[in-house]
């Protein structure tokens, strides 16, 4: 009587196939899509960047002096020697960035916050600007533009309105505006960086990454451990809550359902058509037609009878005279939709003294 | 398998013993192992749902609107027993007052379920599948399975016009002579003489018997019996339309099948052939020598289909079935374009050999809208509707100068409509 009925590897294969497929494309797709899509342009600073906030000028035009750019997103491994350079230092731990900018010969940092040399502070912010040098150090180079943070140094040379700060091996930049693409051919910004950045033979370009790791604790690793596991339990009792509910007892059953349309509805679209090409005149005849048919067996008339006799017949049934149903029943056609719903009430009152009466 | 709430509340203390006593990988692992533990034994220690035995019993016919009851009988031949929850899917129409059960079945006994239909729609319900879910004794995790258990439902059509069959019979008696008038007509046949009684018509008085006989005889009429009636049913496009009217309107098909059924009750009862045939581009049922039940079984299962209807093709099927001279009753639309080139054309043909007698659904909506006033839309509605009733018109006067009788009525009034004029074509002997 009964057969059980569980599904085989080729019904599984045959539900699973839409799914699968869609997951196939859309595998397919992004691995296309990655592998045609250009390495990133890169953010501001970055030495491979040509867009305007880029340093990609700067970065040629070192290499062109005889300078090797290395470029790095993480911690170097060594600055003995070399010119260390790191666009965005408030990124970084103050205690991983002292011990390399003391093993590096030379460092620029722009608009540090964070770490700065002994003996120096945050001072204000200025407007970047073209700014005169006002220092001994960069008076060959002229005016740069510079401006961005100021800083107030106890000791040390401070120049471009304290933009620009050197002490020891350190130099603080209060902005990383003469470095771009877009003000590198400005002023004295070419000659200023050229010096700051080649002094030496290597130059470490260190365009900190935001997820550079290590560098913070996360949130997870703050929590004590019984919250910890006891929400990866809690995951485990939501999967099982999950599979439980959506177990079903067997799938939804459907069937075939019958064409079922609304009589009307070819009617009701002659009427928007009607509606819609303002057919006043064609809607005018039919409904003088209707009554017509309506009336002329009451009077005793054939179907085909003429206008006069017709008239005729009317006035003597209602109120009104030969000429006015003349007109009513065969006159002009009605101008607008006001008169043909005044047509159809006069009609019907007409009909009604007729048949009625 | 499938898992029930249990397992998750495990999952769910777990998380307290995870969280204050084990907060490691092994408390997770520790917990997610019982958990395993326990789903295992319940699945190794649940009654087996393969091995059920199912079998159905019960109704096969309903009339479409009453209700009706199925007897699932499960039986368990396992060693264990089965405990837990069991489906009996149909199809949506079938109208299941309720397909979930509890189930608990001994190893080796049966228990019996029993499944309420009312049904919504006219035609064969049929039975799904049979789920069961068997629990395991800890109820944390179930065997499931199904089971292809066939039965069918046969929802028939409700016959709601049925109130009107006792007038009807009335007059069909006063027709046959068994009521005290006595109603000669032409076209009837005569029965028999008998003795005159007061209240006798007197111009039936048959002097020529009476001069043989010592008392004055009368002659009694009976009318004709024996006639072949042809129902053709139009299932193609035009009956699939819905036509305003009680409960929310019905297809033109129902209304169709309604009269059909009124008809053939009285035709029957008349002692007339009844012959059914069900036509759209071909022949989707035929019941030859029709009984009532036959004819409810065979309309039963009957669907509008989106096809033209091929009217050459139903007159060639009629001429085909009937060589006796009969009364053939089409049930269709009252298309004016429809009718001029697919049944004018062949009329001939038809009319020749049988009486035609046209029945048609005037759909009440349109009737309304042709009386619509007060706004534009209301007066383009009701023109776009003469225009349609006046089309009717058209197509009713040129079956009529054909010789076809037509009968065009609102749905409630189309069977009692079309019976009356199958009793004044029997009156007047025009089968």
């Amino acid at each position: 009587m009964s057969a059980p009925t569980s599904p085989d590897a080729r019904r599984i294969w045959a539900a699973a196939k839409g799914p699968v497929l869609v997951g196939l494309v859309i595998l397919v797709s992004s691995i296309i899509l990655v592998l045609v899509s250009s390495p990133s342009e890169g953010g501001s600073l970055d030495p491979r960047s040509v867009t305007q906030p880029g340093s990609r000028a700067l970065a040629k035009l070192l290499e062109g002096q005889g300078v090797t750019v290395e470029y790095t997103e993480t911690a170097p491994s060594s600055v003995d020697g070399a010119t260390l350079l790191v666009t965005r230092p408030d990124l970084i731990d103050p205690a991983r960035l002292s011990p390399l900018i003391a093993s590096a010969r030379d460092a620029v940092l722009v608009q540090p916050q964070r770490w700065l040399p002994d003996g120096i502070g945050v001072a204000d912010r200025a407007r970047v600007d073209d700014l005169p040098p006002g220092c001994v150090l960069a008076a060959r180079f002229g005016r740069a533009t510079m401006g961005g943070a100021t800083y107030a140094a106890a000791d040390g040379e401070s120049c471009y309105e304290s933009s620009l700060v050197h002490k020891g091996n350190v130099i603080v930049l209060g902005t990383g505006a003469p470095m771009t693409n877009d003000k590198l051919d400005e002023v004295g910004n070419a000659a200023l960086m050229m010096t700051l950045l080649g002094r030496n033979d290597r130059l470490v370009w260190w365009v900190p990454a935001v997820a550079d790791p290590g560098r913070e604790q996360s949130v997870f690793d703050l929590l004590p451990d019984g919250w910890k596991f006891g929400g990866v339990q809690l995951v485990v009792a939501v999967a099982l809550f999950a599979l439980w509910r959506a177990r079903r007892l067997g799938p939804v059953v459907t069937e075939r359902l019958p064409v079922v349309v609304r009589a009307a509805e070819t009617v009701e679209g002659r009427a928007r058509l009607y509606r819609r090409t303002r057919a006043t005149g064609h809607a005018a005849a039919t409904l003088r037609r209707a009554a017509l048919d309506r009336m002329t067996p009451a009077l005793g008339l054939p179907h085909d009878a003429p206008p006069a006799a017709v008239a005729t017949e009317v006035a003597a049934r209602g109120s009104r005279s030969a000429d006015q149903v003349l007109s009513l029943l065969y006159g002009p056609q009605p101008a607008d939709d006001r008169a043909l719903v005044r047509l159809a009430d006069e009609l019907d009152v007409l009909e009604n003294e007729v048949c009625g009466g | 398998m499938a898992l029930t709430g249990r397992a998750g509340l495990l999952a769910l203390l777990g998380v307290l013993v995870v969280g204050t006593v084990l907060p490691s990988w092994t408390g997770v692992l520790g917990v997610g192992a019982l958990v395993v533990l326990c789903v295992l034994i319940d699945l190794a220690l649940a009654g087996g749902v393969r091995g059920l035995e199912l079998s159905r019993s019960g109704a096969v016919k309903v009339r479409l609107g009453e209700s009706v009851g199925v007897e699932l009988t499960v039986r368990n031949p396992g060693p264990r027993w089965v405990r837990g929850v069991l489906r009996d899917a149909w199809s949506p129409s079938a109208g299941v007052v309720s397909d979930r059960f509890s189930v608990d079945v001994p190893a080796g006994a049966s228990r019996k379920i029993s499944v309420a239909l009312q049904p919504v729609r006219r035609g064969d319900r049929r039975a799904y599948r049979v789920t069961v879910r068997s629990l395991g004794p800890l109820g944390v995790a179930a065997r499931q399975g199904a089971h292809d258990v066939p039965w069918t439902v046969r929802a028939l059509p409700p016959f709601h016009s049925r109130k009107h069959l006792p007038p009807l019979l009335d007059r069909l008696r006063e027709l046959d002579g068994r009521r005290a008038a006595l109603v000669r007509g032409q076209g009837t046949e005569f029965d028999s003489l008998r003795e005159y009684v007061i209240g006798d018509d007197v111009r039936s008085i048959d002097w020529r018997a009476t001069a043989r006989s010592s008392d004055v005889m009368v002659r009694t009429w009976r009318p004709e019996r024996d006639r072949h009636v042809l129902i053709v049913l139009d299932t193609a496009r035009t009956a699939a339309g819905r036509v305003a009217g009680e409960l929310g309107g019905l297809p033109r098909l129902d209304t169709a099948l309604d009269s059909a059924l009124l008809l053939s009750a009285l035709a029957l009862h008349a002692g007339d052939r009844v012959d059914l045939i069900a036509y759209s581009h071909v022949v989707r049922a035929s019941v030859p020598r029709a009984d009532l039940p036959s004819l409810v079984s065979a309309m039963a299962p009957l669907e509008a289909e989106l096809v033209e209807f091929d009217a050459r093709g139903m007159v060639a099927e009629v001429l085909r079935r009937s060589r006796q001279r009969s009364l053939v009753v089409l049930l269709t639309g009252l298309d004016s374009a429809a009718l001029e080139e697919g049944l004018v054309p062949v009329l001939p043909a038809l009319t020749s050999r049988h009486r035609l007698l046209v029945a048609s659904v005037t759909d009440p909506a349109v009737t309304a809208m042709a009386r619509g006033r007060g706004d534009a839309e209301a007066v383009f509605g009701a023109a776009a509707a003469e225009r349609t009733l006046s089309e009717r018109r058209h197509a009713k006067a040129l079956l009529t100068r054909h010789g076809v009788e037509v009968v065009d009525a609102e749905p409630d009034a189309l069977p009692p409509a079309l019976a009356d004029r199958y009793l004044t074509l029997k009156a007047a002997g025009k089968l």
